[in-house]
């Protein structure tokens, strides 16, 4: 769930959704919190051109008496919660409707309700002295409090929708996409690996950019399709035009070989032309089946293939050729491990050819350990040796069709061994990892394993 | 036995009429399917050897077309394909056996033999013989001249199959397809291995040898 949150907060509608959103908003933000600015700086003027104007009036006072005494009677008249005056006289008596003492002259925001619980909110005072009093003018502050609310109030009624929307026409848009993402990556999986059938199809409510790119994978993969079909036409043709000749070369031995009148040096010579015959035809039939494998589809041929009993077989097979060279062939095989959907046959062909290959290139008395694990959804399957090994800037080179160690060249087999062991992993989606078993080699093979669900017929 | 050879290779076709002949078995050739297929259903054959490729009608069109025209001879196709696919599509289409190009004359001589006494595999017999070796199947015991021999269970099903086709050759290709369901050519002689031992069992305790090696081509424990 998570990873498929994640994955659709990665994806690009989305993405441009939230800058959208981001970059919206923070110009809102600046344009609102200018108007907001001005505004508030103009109405601020407006309550110092009005304090100015209160206090020129008392300054007419001739006497610290008459400006207590017109103090006392403008304040009677006047609403504290919108205008407050108060007169501090020379004599520390206090005139007016609320006090505020300030020794300081010049404009101030002050707050009153400590001293008058009914006058909430601020105020902007002016202070000036007069007579030898004290006299201060404040101003209610109500109006720009108001102001700002009325702007919060816009910004929220202009923002909050905006992201709502934005928001979830991403999120529309994000799954829609990966949806249409999805089909074509699966597509492309499928392709990858092998099943050339594959297509992205006509999709009606796809847009032109995604159905032109759906389309050109299907021109693509159809393509493939057509040019591995005739590769594989070829190689069947070779086959049967190089297949007929050698076996009349096979007949000609033979029918050689029926004559009595032959001494033996012609005899050996005839032996020798029928394993060199041998060796032509099993590197002809190698490279033909890593053709075909390469060039096949996987899957329609597949089966759910017991691994254990893979293993068993092969290791059975090749005890007593093992036991004759003094070695060992373990094989270390769990109780339980899931199938692994494939070709029984290639694969059975390929721990072979791993094992004749471990025979092959050791001494006598090398023991050859097959294992058999399962780790997590994967199946692994591991040879290994202590033999020479493989240098390690040789381990590609040897998968590679033919190619051959130096050292290896007098040892019999085609170099065909490990190339076909190559093409069986990638046709059965296996990694294929050769590495130093300190000493020798160990070949590891990963494959997923098989999905299956749990039940009397997910056994055996 | 009467054998129909269908093969457009002539040296090929040639070589196996050839070498059926001198077994002693009667043999038509015949070169594409639908001479064939005008042989096959007007004479009763014991076994039919197929060329997959053939001019014409291909071979696996003329298996087809016999077995749904009910013609059950068993049939043995060659081919120059060798890939399992085309190995199951053969015997799918009715097809009892396949052997791919370029083969020993051993290799085919002994899965003719196979084929044309296939039904009698069927037998159920419980006690297999031959000379003074005894093999209870149910008993799942093995005694040679009184004595018993012990064996893996592997070793019981090769001499089981060399005593079941008794008088036959088993060629090694065989002995892997029956006895391990492998279906390609290890380059190690593993078979041999596997006879060597059986051999040390059933054979080198006693004056008599039953497994007979048949150079070139098999196993066979004569009758």
């Amino acid at each position: 769930m998570s990873a498929r949150l994640s994955r659709l907060l990665r994806s690009m509608p989305l993405k441009l959704a939230l800058g959208l959103v981001i970059l919206f908003s923070t110009v809102s933000l600046i344009s609102l919190a200018a108007s907001y600015f001005v505004t508030q700086q103009s109405l601020e003027q407006g309550i110092r051109a009005n304090l100015t104007q209160d206090l020129a009036g008392f300054r007419a006072a001739p006497n610290a008496g008459a400006v207590a005494a017109l103090v006392e009677a403008v304040a009677r008249e006047t609403d504290p919660e919108r205008r407050v005056l108060s007169y501090l006289a020379p004599n520390r008596r206090q005139y007016g409707n609320a006090a505020i003492a300030r020794d300081d002259e010049g404009y101030h925001i002050v707050s009153l309700s400590q001293d008058s619980p009914e006058l909430k909110g601020q105020y902007l005072a002016l202070t000036t002295s007069l007579y030898g009093g004290q006299l201060t003018v404040a101003r209610s502050r109500a109006e720009i409090d108001a102001l700002r609310r009325v702007f919060v109030n816009i910004l929220g009624l202009s923002l909050v929708p905006t992201i709502l929307i934005a928001l979830s026409g991403g999120i529309y848009l994000a799954r829609r996409s990966a949806r249409h993402v999805a089909r074509v990556s699966r597509t492309l999986d499928r392709l990858t690996r092998g099943d050339l059938k594959a297509r992205v199809g006509p999709v009606p409510d796809w847009s032109d950019d995604l159905a032109e790119i759906g389309a050109k994978i299907d021109q693509m993969a159809h393509a493939q399709e057509g040019s591995v079909e005739a590769i594989r036409q070829v190689s069947s043709d070779i086959a049967h035009d190089l297949k007929t000749p050698i076996q009349r070369v096979a007949v000609h031995l033979d029918d050689l070989s029926q004559r009595g009148d032959l001494d033996d040096a012609a005899n050996d010579l005839l032996d020798q032309a029928k394993r060199e015959l041998d060796g032509i035809v099993s590197v002809f039939g190698s490279l033909l089946q890593i053709a075909q494998i390469e060039s096949g589809s996987p899957g329609s041929q597949f089966q759910p293939v017991d691994m254990i009993g893979l293993v068993s077989t092969c290791a059975e097979l090749y005890e007593p050729a093992a036991s004759e060279s003094g070695r060992r062939l373990n094989a270390v095989v769990p109780e339980d491990v899931p199938r692994v959907s494939g070709d029984r046959n290639l694969l059975l062909q390929m721990l072979a050819n791993l094992i004749e290959n471990a025979l092959r290139h050791t001494p006598d008395g090398t023991d050859i350990t097959i294992d058999l694990k399962a780790r997590g959804d994967r199946v692994i399957l591991s040879i290994s040796d202590h033999g020479p090994g493989i240098p390690a800037h040789e381990t590609e080179n040897v998968l590679q069709r033919l190619y051959r160690l130096d050292r290896s060249r007098l040892t019999p087999g085609s170099g065909l061994g490990l190339s076909l062991v190559s093409v069986v992993a990638r046709l059965h989606g296996a990694t294929l990892v050769l590495e130093d078993n300190r000493p020798g080699l160990r070949v590891c093979l990963t494959f997923p394993a098989l999905q299956e669900p749990p039940g009397p017929l997910a056994q055996g | 036995m009467k054998i129909l050879v269908v093969e457009d290779d002539e040296t090929t076709a040639g070589f196996i009429a050839r070498g059926l002949r001198e077994e002693g078995q009667s043999v038509d050739l015949v070169t594409d399917g639908r001479a064939a297929l005008i042989q096959a259903t007007g004479a009763e054959y014991d076994v039919l050897i197929v060329d997959r490729m053939l001019p014409g009608i291909d071979g696996l069109t003329v298996v087809k077309t016999l077995r749904g025209a009910g013609n059950q001879t068993p049939v043995l196709f060659l081919t120059s394909l060798g890939s399992v696919d085309d190995r199951i599509s053969g015997l799918n289409a009715g097809g009892d056996d396949y052997l791919v190009k370029p083969f020993a004359f051993g290799e085919l001589s002994a899965r003719v033999a196979a084929l044309a006494r296939r039904p009698k595999a069927l037998e159920q017999e419980t006690v297999l013989r031959a000379g003074d070796l005894e093999m209870d199947l149910i008993a799942r015991k093995v005694t040679r001249a009184g004595t018993e021999i012990d064996l893996l269970p592997r070793e019981f099903a090769i001499l089981e199959l060399l005593l079941r086709r008794k008088g036959r050759i088993q060629t090694r290709t065989m002995l892997l397809e029956t006895i391990w369901d492998i279906r390609f050519d290890p380059m190690t002689n593993v078979v041999e291995t596997h006879i060597s031992r059986l051999r040390a069992k059933v054979d080198k305790p006693f004056d008599s040898d039953l497994i007979k090696t048949v150079r070139g081509s098999g196993y066979r424990i004569e009758g």
